[in-house]
């Protein structure tokens, strides 16, 4: 082996202020991974006893780590500055060698991906050529072989016991002791991205199984209950779902199903809670959220869709959904339990819309109590005014359940308009004794029909502040308008408002 | 493969669309890496499929993206010769220059890379580059603050001056003051060629910091 490599690797790392890794040294020299971590020791070796330039390295460690009594196969890369101390903590340490070498102190590990990506991607097909990885059972399929999608993503459990893949270099003799020549990692075409995926990937793999436990544990704990609602959602919104193309919602599928072939469900409660919620249901929009809140399991599918769902949804659709989940337990009184437990489940696993989480909880409460007291009094102004046309929502529900009970009832959401009565709050504006506008409101039963409710209740959500992405302008602007007159006219001050003069309510 | 020119598709939006982006990414990854602001505001996001770090606060944020939005039509015309993040001292004096000369051919055309993709690897190179840049720099003096600003082809900003693209957040002749860098050193970091648009990026330091 000649010494020009040293020449090539200070050429890269000092002239072109590249980050050196060892894959992307492999691809680039046309050399096995592990020569090309031995080019780089050596190199870094030969350059810190010449003590030229700072150098900065990077090191990959891999080995037992104990944490909280867990045992767990850590694969880290660390600085090298925190070698010693990684290595220390490790209860016992598998493999130690160079990652990258640098003239750049790296603030952050992402650069380290970046460099691997392009040459992974121009080797895509040879890319595991000077891989250690091996696995004699990983051959590419046949063309042939049409096999579906999900199938071919399903990460395997890393088992360190179950997959030790053999080296097959049988090169230059440059295993030293201190290495070990495989990673127990996934295998074949995975492998590739294995040591630099695996403590990325081994996380979420973990974070999935451990949320689908998490997912299974809740659902038998309700197990009728959203299994009837699961079973009926996921046949309902099958193809909604499907359409996602995350791999989470693929995984989540398989325990989703295996719930529902374990319960039973009661045909009654679950066409009375299908209705209903059809009704609701009018765009893929509401649709995306119904599986959200309507499938405590499926809460995961919440998460990986919030950026998308979020901008095009409006708030009180949610709220709607969240809330006609309550009215509905009036039906059927054990649903209650687990519309409340699902409230909670769903919150908990909503990490990413926690600004938008705050208000719904906040909105919750307030719906709770209006629940109760529908009665109570415009103490609260600005609150007043959104709720209301979610009130009407709230009003709807049961005279439709009593009535879809009685009728036979096919899948199909009625589309069709149909009129009701409905108690909306009414503020009536008028001149009291002192000659001031006085606002008053009182609840009113008014006929609508079933086109008209959605208009409402997008004007109302936008007063809601500010974080929630949308909102149209023009909604924006009349909520505005309407909360700039509403809290100086309601309160009864002596003082009339110009804009509450201009103002119609 | 068909051609398309720069009247297809408003082909000049495309490319100022993509550089736009391309300049708010590099943008935040400068303020990054030279410590302009703290390390807590950033947050790892993905774009051209690697990691970038963006920042989170939501003033920043509007500010760049405005200051984006009324360069945006400059690009479009091809009247913006350079676009320099210039980062500045307590005093306002600058301290280092990031300057993207953007040069786009005057017969705009894609025949073969419809997906862009070759265009995206090459913007990951220039990501990638200015992480990597600490190591020609000298680190700066702490305090430092930065600004965006624009060299213009001919006259092109008195037209600037007339039709505010955004309102309430102008744009004004810099300074002599703080253009003029006293004795700067010149650091070249990238250069791209592509058939949408040729860039440089290269970095000009004071020679003392501090």
């Amino acid at each position: 082996m000649d010494e020009l490599y040293l020449d090539n690797i200070d050429e890269y790392v000092n002239d072109h202020n590249k980050i050196v890794t060892y894959k992307w040294l492999s691809l680039t020299l046309g050399v096995h991974v592990n020569t090309a971590k031995q080019m780089l020791f050596h190199y870094l070796d030969h350059k810190r006893k010449e003590s030229s330039a700072p150098l900065h390295a990077t090191y990959l460690v891999t080995g037992k780590w104990v944490e909280n009594g867990n045992t767990s196969h850590k694969v880290t890369v660390v600085r090298e500055e925190q070698l010693e101390d990684v290595k220390s903590k490790m209860s016992f340490t598998v493999s130690v060698h160079v990652y990258s070498v640098q003239k750049a102190s790296l603030k952050d590990s992402g650069p380290l991906y970046s460099v691997d990506y392009d040459a992974v991607k121009d080797n895509l097909n040879s890319c595991s050529r000077y891989s250690a990885i091996t696995c004699a059972d990983a051959v590419p399929f046949a063309p042939g072989d049409a096999r579906p999608a999900g199938a071919g993503l399903q990460f395997p459990t890393p088992d360190p016991h179950q997959i030790r893949a053999p080296p097959s270099f049988d090169g230059p003799g440059h295993q030293t002791a201190s290495k070990a020549p495989a990673k127990p990692q996934p295998k074949g075409i995975m492998g590739m991205f294995a040591s630099k995926a695996a403590p990325k990937k081994q996380e979420p793999d973990q974070e999935i199984k451990v949320e689908q436990k998490e997912d299974t544990t809740t659902a038998d704990v309700s197990k009728i209950k959203s299994a009837s609602k699961s079973s009926t959602m996921s046949n309902f919104f099958g193809s909604q779902a499907t359409k996602r193309t995350e791999k989470k919602v693929k995984e989540e599928e398989p325990s989703s199903c295996s719930v529902k072939d374990n319960s039973e469900s009661s045909p009654p409660a679950k066409r009375v809670k299908e209705t209903p919620n059809e009704e609701k249901v009018k765009e893929t929009q509401p649709k995306e959220e119904k599986v959200k809140e309507t499938q405590p399991k499926e809460a995961k599918v919440k998460e990986t869709q919030p950026k998308e769902a979020k901008v095009k949804e409006t708030q009180p659709k949610e709220v709607k959904v969240k809330e006609t989940q309550p009215k509905e337990a009036k039906v059927k009184v054990t649903k209650e339990a687990k519309v409340k437990e699902a409230k909670p489940n769903a919150r908990s696993k909503s990490k990413r819309k926690e600004p938008s989480d705050s208000e719904e909880d906040k909105m919750e409460t307030k719906k709770r109590r209006r629940i109760k007291k529908p009665q109570s009094d415009s103490s609260d102004d600005d609150d007043v005014i959104p709720d209301s046309p979610t009130q009407q929502e709230m009003r709807k529900p049961p005279p439709t359940p009593e009535r879809l009970l009685k009728e036979k009832i096919v899948s199909q959401p009625n589309e069709c308009k149909r009129r009701k009565r409905r108690r909306v709050m009414k503020s009536h504006t008028f001149m009291d004794e002192e000659g001031c506008i006085v606002t008053e409101k009182g609840y009113e039963s008014e006929s609508y029909s079933e086109s008209e409710e959605h208009a409402p209740s997008a004007k109302a959500s936008n007063v809601v502040p500010a974080r929630a992405a949308t909102g149209k302008r023009e909604d924006e602007k009349k909520t505005k308008k309407k909360k700039m007159t509403s809290p100086p006219a309601n309160k009864g001050t002596k003082q009339a408002s110009i804009m509450g003069f201009f103002q119609k309510k | 493969m068909t051609t398309l020119t720069r009247q297809d598709l408003n082909f000049g939006q495309v490319v100022a669309d993509i550089l736009c982006e391309f300049l708010e990414v590099a943008i935040h990854l400068i303020l990054y890496v030279r410590e302009v602001y703290p390390s807590g505001i950033f947050q790892k996001k993905k774009k051209y499929n690697v990691p970038v770090q963006m920042s989170c606060h939501p003033e920043l944020n509007q500010y760049i993206q405005d200051t984006l939005q009324c360069v945006k039509p400059l690009i479009e015309k091809n009247d913006a010769e350079k676009v320099a993040v210039v980062i500045m001292d307590k005093e306002h004096h600058p301290v280092e220059r990031f300057v993207f000369e953007i040069s786009q051919p005057p017969l705009l055309s894609i025949s073969s890379d419809t997906l862009l993709s070759h265009v995206e690897q090459l913007l990951r190179a220039f990501i990638l580059k200015i992480s990597v840049c600490d190591a020609v720099l000298n680190s700066n003096p702490p305090g430092c603050s930065f600004t965006v600003l624009v060299h213009t082809r001919e006259a092109a900003t008195r037209n600037m001056e007339k039709v505010q693209v955004i309102k309430d957040f102008p744009w004004i002749v810099a300074d002599e003051q703080e253009v003029h860098m006293p004795e700067p050193r010149l650091i070249p970091l990238k250069t791209m060629t592509s058939e949408i648009v040729k860039m440089q990026l290269y970095v000009e330091e004071r020679a003392q910091k501090t």
